[in-house]
């Protein structure tokens, strides 16, 4: 009995990571722009698929592919921040919308882009498949190794927000572009490279995760709901907030498969979620007006 | 315009942009003679030929425009060549009623093949029921065929018969208990209780069942909760990310059983590419094989790899299979005599490549059954049953 619950407890804290990572990269953009990016999952899944090609064209190990992966998606983002969402007028009360639909029409574009390199199969790499024993317990490696990864990345992006000049000029701009900018940071400069460090972690996240769960090119709506959700749960841009809500969301996901079975589990989530806006709209750690 | 040429310029968006393919025509013009003078006998169908369902439809168009290749280079049907008229129906299922609209009434095709899947064949039944023109349907789902519908006839294995081969070996194996993953959408569900009623024949009791969500990718409680009632078997209805899912969450878990074995899954070649080496002795379902000891295959295998430059799979020999089926029943009415024709195919007791046809008086499959895979050493072996097989099942499945 208490095994078990030791196990359930281990899983979900694990997969709380895994989710944490799949979201970190949305939170900073909208951190940061105020941008719900609505190809995040889309970008995932090409940062899998790019770790999966790596892998079977030239047995890269994900941990190898991860750092090649994040950079490619950097210049992506790069790109895509510079030849796409910066030249849409944000201001005005229809500006948030309209770069809505420039990230949900880029999603489209990502992942029909990604059927045609790699088809709609399932692809999945074979990774860290093992377990390592702690006693009675089987810790899988896999999910460990994503999970370290994730709370290492979220402590370093704390660190470099609230420690660095560079960070803390992000930071700023996230608080008021408009305060930013007459304090004279480059917060165009500042935007790109958040969008393109976001862009990274969401490919990064990719190349992991494609060893725990099988990416096809349409897995990324799903995908970006979740993050969002996750996002949205921890208070929109606060990264101590999600991290406390993929722990909430992995341990209720594993409890609620175990104990009330798993067509359960998948609505949890939600009802969790919605109960979360009723009683704390600003989410679990947000502020009230920041948002 | 092309599509003007076809005839379509008036329709949806959906259907402007399906591509438009007269495949057959090659071959018609390399036809013998004889069957050069008289207008083609056409055959219609829609079929998912883009977008993320694509892959397997294409191997039933494939297989499709062999056997029309193959008939019209062996004189065509009743001296007259016969063509496919095939439109893309993206995998959507109103697009597919619009396109069926469409070859009944502008297309005046004289037979049907169904579109891919059981989703889409639904869909489009009433309508081809109500112009009363036979069509030969690849979906496995039995609902179709209980006489509701006398104009279909199924050329699949039904669902149910899936994984009876499986059952079979375990009952060889005197394996006693089963737990049971059931993926909670309408074919994997079906599938289970197939799963549950050979086991109930066979004495081996389910200790454990349970659904979950299609979308359910954390597999690790539900796999945790499965092992502890200790089964003998774990066994997933399944297709293929969610079998990697059960089989990596076993793994990851230490948890271990006689014998893994899933539905959709194994047979996919991605299966073994994404699991690797938690991929080895495990167990799937096929319908059809390349090695089967079966009528004309070694031939078909043969021209098939030929021409489309990779070994048909299980959708291609069927489609294959029931387009050769389809040609005989009309050789033997000797017309185009629908009823007639139903009535030949509801008589028809056949081997073709995929095993032996046979329907009931409502046209549902009870000839064809499956066959069960095993993945050895990073390769598909045929190992059920015992007279087709490549080599003998690995059981038990080794400890991790």
């Amino acid at each position: 009995m208490l095994t078990t619950f030791f196990t359930l407890l281990v899983l979900g804290l694990l997969w709380g990571g895994v989710y944490l990572l799949m979201a970190e990269g949305l939170n900073l953009i909208y951190g940061v722009m105020k941008v719900v990016n609505l190809a995040h999952g889309d970008f995932i899944v090409l940062g899998g698929l790019l770790a999966f090609s790596l892998f079977s064209n030239y047995a890269m190990t994900p941990l190898v592919a991860f750092p090649l992966v994040a950079l490619l998606l950097f210049v992506i983002g790069l790109i895509v921040q510079r030849g796409m969402l910066e030249r849409i007028t944000a201001a005005g009360p229809e500006g948030e919308l309209r770069t809505l639909l420039a990230t949900f029409g880029l999603s489209y574009v990502v992942s029909n882009a990604s059927f045609l390199l790699w088809g709609s199969q399932f692809q999945s790499i074979p990774f860290l498949q093992g377990s390592i024993q702690i006693g009675p317990i089987a810790v899988p490696e896999g999910l460990a190794a994503s999970s370290l990864i994730a709370f290492g990345v979220a402590l370093l992006v704390h660190a470099w927000l609230t420690a660095t000049i560079m960070g803390k000029s992000v930071h700023a701009t996230a608080q008021s572009g408009l305060g930013a900018a007459s304090a004279g940071l480059n917060i165009r400069k500042i935007r790109a490279l958040a969008f393109a460090l976001g862009s990274a972690m969401a490919g990064g996240a990719g190349a992991l995760v494609i060893t725990l769960i099988p990416f096809q090119t349409s897995t990324g709506g799903d995908l970006t709901v979740q993050a969002f959700t996750l996002i949205a749960l921890g208070g929109l841009g606060n990264y101590l907030g999600a991290w406390l809500a993929a722990e909430l969301l992995g341990l209720t996901e594993v409890f609620t498969q175990y104990y009330f079975g798993s067509n359960a589990a998948s609505a949890v989530i939600y009802v969790v979620f919605i109960g979360v806006l009723v009683f704390r709209p600003q989410g679990l750690l947000g502020k009230v007006g920041r948002v | 315009m092309m599509f003007k040429a076809f005839g379509i310029g008036k329709f949806t968006g959906a259907v402007r942009l399906a591509t438009v393919a007269a495949i057959g025509a090659l071959a018609v013009a390399t036809a013998s003679t004889g069957a050069e003078a008289a207008a083609p006998i056409k055959i219609g169908l829609s079929i998912t030929q883009t977008g993320p369902y694509s892959p397997p439809a294409v191997f039933e168009l494939q297989g499709y425009q062999l056997a029309v290749m193959e008939i019209n280079k062996a004189g065509g049907l009743l001296q007259r060549p016969i063509r496919l008229v095939s439109y893309d129906d993206q995998g959507n299922p109103s697009t597919a009623v619009q396109l069926y609209q469409k070859l009944i009434t502008d297309d005046k095709v004289d037979l049907l093949v169904s579109p891919y899947q059981t989703d889409l064949t639904s869909a489009v039944a009433p309508l081809v029921n109500r112009a009363k023109i036979v069509m030969m349907c690849l979906a496995a789902n039995v609902e179709a065929f209980d006489g509701k519908y006398p104009y279909l006839v199924q050329a699949m294995t039904q669902t149910s018969r899936y994984m009876v081969p499986v059952i079979d070996i375990a009952a060889a194996k005197g394996y006693k208990t089963l737990a049971l993953l059931v993926q909670n959408t309408q074919f994997p569900i079906q599938l289970g209780e197939g799963v549950e009623a050979a086991a109930k024949k066979k004495g081996i009791k389910i200790v454990f069942k349970e659904t979950y969500a299609p979308n359910t990718t954390d597999f690790s409680a539900l796999v945790l909760k499965a092992a502890a009632t200790h089964p003998d078997m774990i066994v997933g209805a399944t297709y293929l990310a969610d079998s990697e899912g059960i089989m990596r969450a076993a793994k990851a878990q230490n948890i271990n059983a006689k014998m893994f074995a899933f539905s959709i899954g194994p047979v996919e070649p991605e299966f073994s590419k994404g699991l690797g080496p938690a991929a080895e002795d495990v167990f799937g379902t096929t319908l059809y094989f390349p090695t089967l000891n079966t009528k004309g295959n070694q031939a078909f295998v043969k021209a098939f790899t030929a021409k489309f430059g990779r070994a048909p799979d299980y959708h291609a020999a069927l489609a294959y299979a029931s387009l050769k089926i389809l040609a005989d029943a009309v050789n033997k009415v000797g017309s185009l005599d629908q009823a007639k024709i139903r009535d030949a195919l509801l008589n028809t007791s056949e081997g073709t490549v995929a095993g032996h046809f046979q329907v009931t008086k409502t046209g549902m499959q009870i000839g064809y059954s499956s066959y069960a895979l095993q993945w050895q050493k990073g390769k598909q072996e045929l190992v059920w049953p015992q007279s087709q097989e490549t080599t003998a099942p690995i059981l038990p499945h080794p400890a991790w």
